[in-house]
């Protein structure tokens, strides 16, 4: 076995994307990714990912090829090998480019998307307190109230990443009607540039600086039809929320098979003292292709709406969780002190597993979610 | 790499930095006026403290919360001072009791042993023939509910006899698990097996076995022109229960779907307790399953006096909800209005597990006929959720024989071969009980 590469499963989707996206990957992210890790926005590799179509893998090519989501995850693995911070910026940009896609909205869908598509701009998501509010478990933080052309949106969202001064994200805002909520949501795209926006810098976090993570405030910001993905959102959100969290998968994918990959790196070296840790190289390895087997699966349906599926797909993303935190943690074991240095990957990528296990839907948000849909439905 | 510590710290003065730890009232301030009081973010739990203020944003110690400038945000997250609301500390004693009584998690260590997906009579079955052939075997039962242990038949004849639902539990899962040496883990979902590593993954997380048994049971078929959200399944106690509550203590209009054996039994129970029943069905008369044993018409007859009213021959179109109740439609235009709604169309067994597991699958879990095992050698299955040749058996009576087998086959020892006998069925219908073969 190569350790270096991908299994089968994530290997084999057309040579050309994977390849272009392991060049960026080994090549200009490398480099940056302990600057990324400690602040610095990669724009350049951002655009060049993008660019190289690692980010639009999932959405319907120009051609009316449909759209592939095993390859999309599987390019963002890849980049998530290098650089986890790196990986969840291209969730970022693959949903946002998803929810212009789906919204059929044309003043989404065309040039927009486009230069999206291309990367000539980014965007972001700031689903997640509406997915924790949708999952009961806290209520949503921005206000929409009707106005004449569109709608004025007040509020503040925590923690929104891959933005910048001239980035976007979806958010979703409950409907408001004379102060009282009108019980339904619309969903938009917010631009970081409207008038009423700020952008507010995050206390300092242990690791994944880089990743353009703001507060963002709205006062008083007007949104025009221009910019509305789906009003209401709920019957929109059922219909992309597989796609959404399956995307995910990407990220832990490629920090699991780096940490894999390191401990390899010194079994010549400390395979005599490492024979006597538990979750060794081989053994993670068999349940990851395992793990990788079930994804790729489940994105041959990304726009299946049945509850079963969404379990599963939950599922998928919590065992990639799980599976994370114990590589990255016996990855660091495995290499010792050496792994324990500043500079190094491997415990840059406990942090890294640590974030995937606690960013939405975390580990808890996924398991309450799964027993709260698997609970039988009865008469109110 | 050296990381050890250049000194010991003397334990007195390790025990004063442990002090230092607890709550500071360093940069409190007197109150003057009313006592201070705490504001938490809903976004990232901050808690403003009137007393401390927040240096930062310029807000000295003692500044009112509702003195705070509207544009002040949350030092941590960001977020607008709208988004707070006002909190007190819970007791840390009250917090510790309620986490003592929630339901544990999963754990990686130690041996697995035998772990039982399902808190019913089967699984708790299961649980107790292992017991009894192996003092120190690890069990550990995982349940969707509270795995209380009451007797299923009751739900029958509850009203009639007018037992109060909130008492049938007979042991409580907690008692049951206490009991039996068993770890119980309630109000856990089972979410998917994976036979490569003999793990179950739940939302309590992962557990990995040595040996699996499935007793989870089947649930209420439940066809389309019936929305789960407008009819009730009786097919557990907590179900049951909230059904009892929907329907109170004044007659209702009650409408089942099915008149095989529970919805022939419940039409009868709920009739007995004042209830207006309309029952319906695709077959021509009740508990048609049991062609040889004309039933039906005894039964009609029994029923005369009650307010049962069965309704032959008809299949449900839709079900919808009309004001305070529902009405129902059937396929030839007959429409009945209703209260409540009981479905009672059969059950099947839910496939998530045995799929997950790549089980073969004959109309329910296949499983061998005299050990129980299923496709999977390190996985047996017992109950309702199982089939022997495509045929479902879903009975009170083979459950008991049919965990001394597993039990048997499990541990090793004298083998106890299940046999599949026919089943006589007795009919708790009280106004003409009865019985079936």
């Amino acid at each position: 076995m190569n350790p270096a590469d991908l299994p089968p499963e994530l290997a084999t989707p057309p040579a050309g994307l994977i390849d272009a996206v392991r060049a960026i990957a080994q090549g200009p992210l490398a480099e940056q990714a302990y600057a990324i890790d400690r602040g610095a926005y990669p724009v350049d590799v951002m655009k060049q990912l993008a660019a190289a179509g690692a980010m639009s893998a999932h959405l319907p090519q120009p051609d009316g090829t449909p759209g592939d989501y095993g390859l999309a995850i599987a390019a963002m693995a890849e980049a998530a090998k290098v650089c986890g911070a790196t990986g969840f910026m291209m969730w970022c940009q693959c949903v946002a480019g998803l929810y212009m896609q789906a919204s059929g909205n044309p003043a989404l869908t065309g040039e927009r998307l486009a230069r999206h598509v291309h990367g000539e701009s980014l965007g972001g998501t700031g689903l997640s307190n509406p997915m924790k509010s949708f999952a009961q478990i806290e209520s949503l933080l921005l206000k929409a109230t009707p106005v004449e052309g569109g709608y004025r949106v007040n509020g503040t969202l925590p923690w929104v990443s891959n933005l910048g001064p001239d980035h976007y994200f979806g958010a979703i805002a409950s409907v408001q009607i004379d102060g009282a909520c009108a019980g339904r949501e619309m969903m938009f795209m917010l631009r970081c540039d409207a008038p009423g926006v700020t952008l507010k810098a995050c206390p300092e976090f242990s690791g994944m600086e880089g990743t353009g993570t703001y507060s963002v405030h709205c006062k008083d910001l007007f949104v025009s039809g221009d910019d509305i993905v789906a009003d209401p959102a709920k019957p929109y959100i059922a219909r992309i929320r597989g796609g959404f969290v399956l995307l995910q998968c990407g990220i832990a994918a490629g920090i699991i098979q780096g940490a894999i990959d390191s401990m390899w790196a010194v079994e010549g070296q400390l395979g005599h003292v490492n024979q006597y840790l538990e979750d060794r190289p081989a053994e993670l390895q068999a349940e990851f292709d395992a793990l990788v087997a079930r994804i790729m699966k489940l994105a041959e349906t990304p726009f299946d709406t049945s509850t079963d599926y969404f379990i599963d797909v939950l599922d998928a993303r919590a065992h990639g969780a799980e599976l994370c935190l114990r590589a990255a943690n016996s990855a660091l074991m495995h290499q010792g002190a050496r792994g324990y240095l500043m500079s190094s990957e491997v415990q840059r990528r406990v942090r890294e597993a640590q974030f995937v296990a606690i960013v939405t839907p975390a580990i808890k948000h996924l398991r309450k979610e799964i027993a709260r849909l698997s609970a039988e439905e009865m008469p109110a | 790499m050296n990381t050890a510590p250049a000194h010991i710290t003397p334990i007195a003065a390790a025990a004063a930095a442990l002090q230092a730890l607890a709550p500071a009232a360093a940069h409190e301030v007197a109150s003057v006026g009313p006592p201070f009081n705490k504001y938490i973010c809903h976004a990232c739990g901050y808690t403003y403290d009137e007393a401390v203020g927040d240096a930062d944003s310029g807000l000295a110690a003692g500044t009112r919360f509702e003195d705070i400038p509207d544009d002040w945000a949350c030092p941590l997250c960001g977020v607008t001072k709208a988004d707070f609301e006002p909190y007190s500390a819970p007791s840390l004693d009250e917090l510790r009791a309620r986490a003592t009584g929630a339901a544990p998690v999963a754990v990686r260590s130690g041996t697995p042993g035998v772990l039982i997906v399902g808190g019913g009579r089967a699984g708790w079955q299961m649980a107790e023939a292992l017991r009894a052939l192996d003092a120190a075997l690890p069990i550990t039962l995982v349940s969707a509910c509270a795995a209380d242990v009451y007797d299923k038949p009751l739900l029958s004849v509850a009203v009639a006899r007018q037992m109060d639902p909130g008492k049938l539990v007979k042991e409580t899962g907690a008692d049951a698990a206490k009991r039996l040496g068993v770890r119980l883990l309630a109000h856990t979902d089972a979410v998917r097996i994976c036979p490569d590593t003999r793990s179950l993954r739940t939302t309590r997380g992962t557990l990995r076995y040595d040996q699996l048994v499935l007793a989870h049971g089947a649930q209420a078929a439940l066809p389309p022109a019936l929305p789960a959200a407008h009819c009730w399944r009786i097919n557990h106690l907590g179900a049951y229960r909230r059904l009892r509550t929907a329907l109170g203590t004044e007659p209702k209009d009650v409408l089942i779907v099915g008149a095989g054996l529970i919805g022939s039994e419940l039409a009868n129970d709920l009739a007995l307790g004042g209830h207006r029943i309309t029952l319906l069905d695709v077959m021509a008369q009740p508990l048609a399953r049991w062609p040889g044993e004309q039933a039906g018409g005894p039964l009609l007859d029994a029923w005369k006096d009650l307010p049962i009213h069965f309704v032959g021959g008809v299949q449900v179109a839709g079900v919808e909800k009309l004001g305070g109740g529902y009405r129902i439609t059937t396929a030839c235009g007959q429409k009945f209005a209703a209260d409540q709604v009981i479905a009672a169309a059969g059950l099947t067994t839910p496939p998530r597990l045995a799929q997950s597991a790549a089980l073969a699958w004959n109309n329910g879990i296949a499983v061998d006929a005299a050990t129980l095992r299923t496709s999977d050698p390190r996985i047996h299955a017992l109950g309702d959720c199982i089939t022997i040749n495509g045929q479902a058996s879903r009975f009170i009576e083979p459950i008991a024989r049919q965990a001394r087998a597993i039990a048997a086959h499990i541990c090793g020892g004298e083998p106890a071969p299940y046999e599949a006998k026919p089943v006589v069925v007795r009919v708790k219908t009280t106004s003409r009980p009865m019985t079936l073969h």
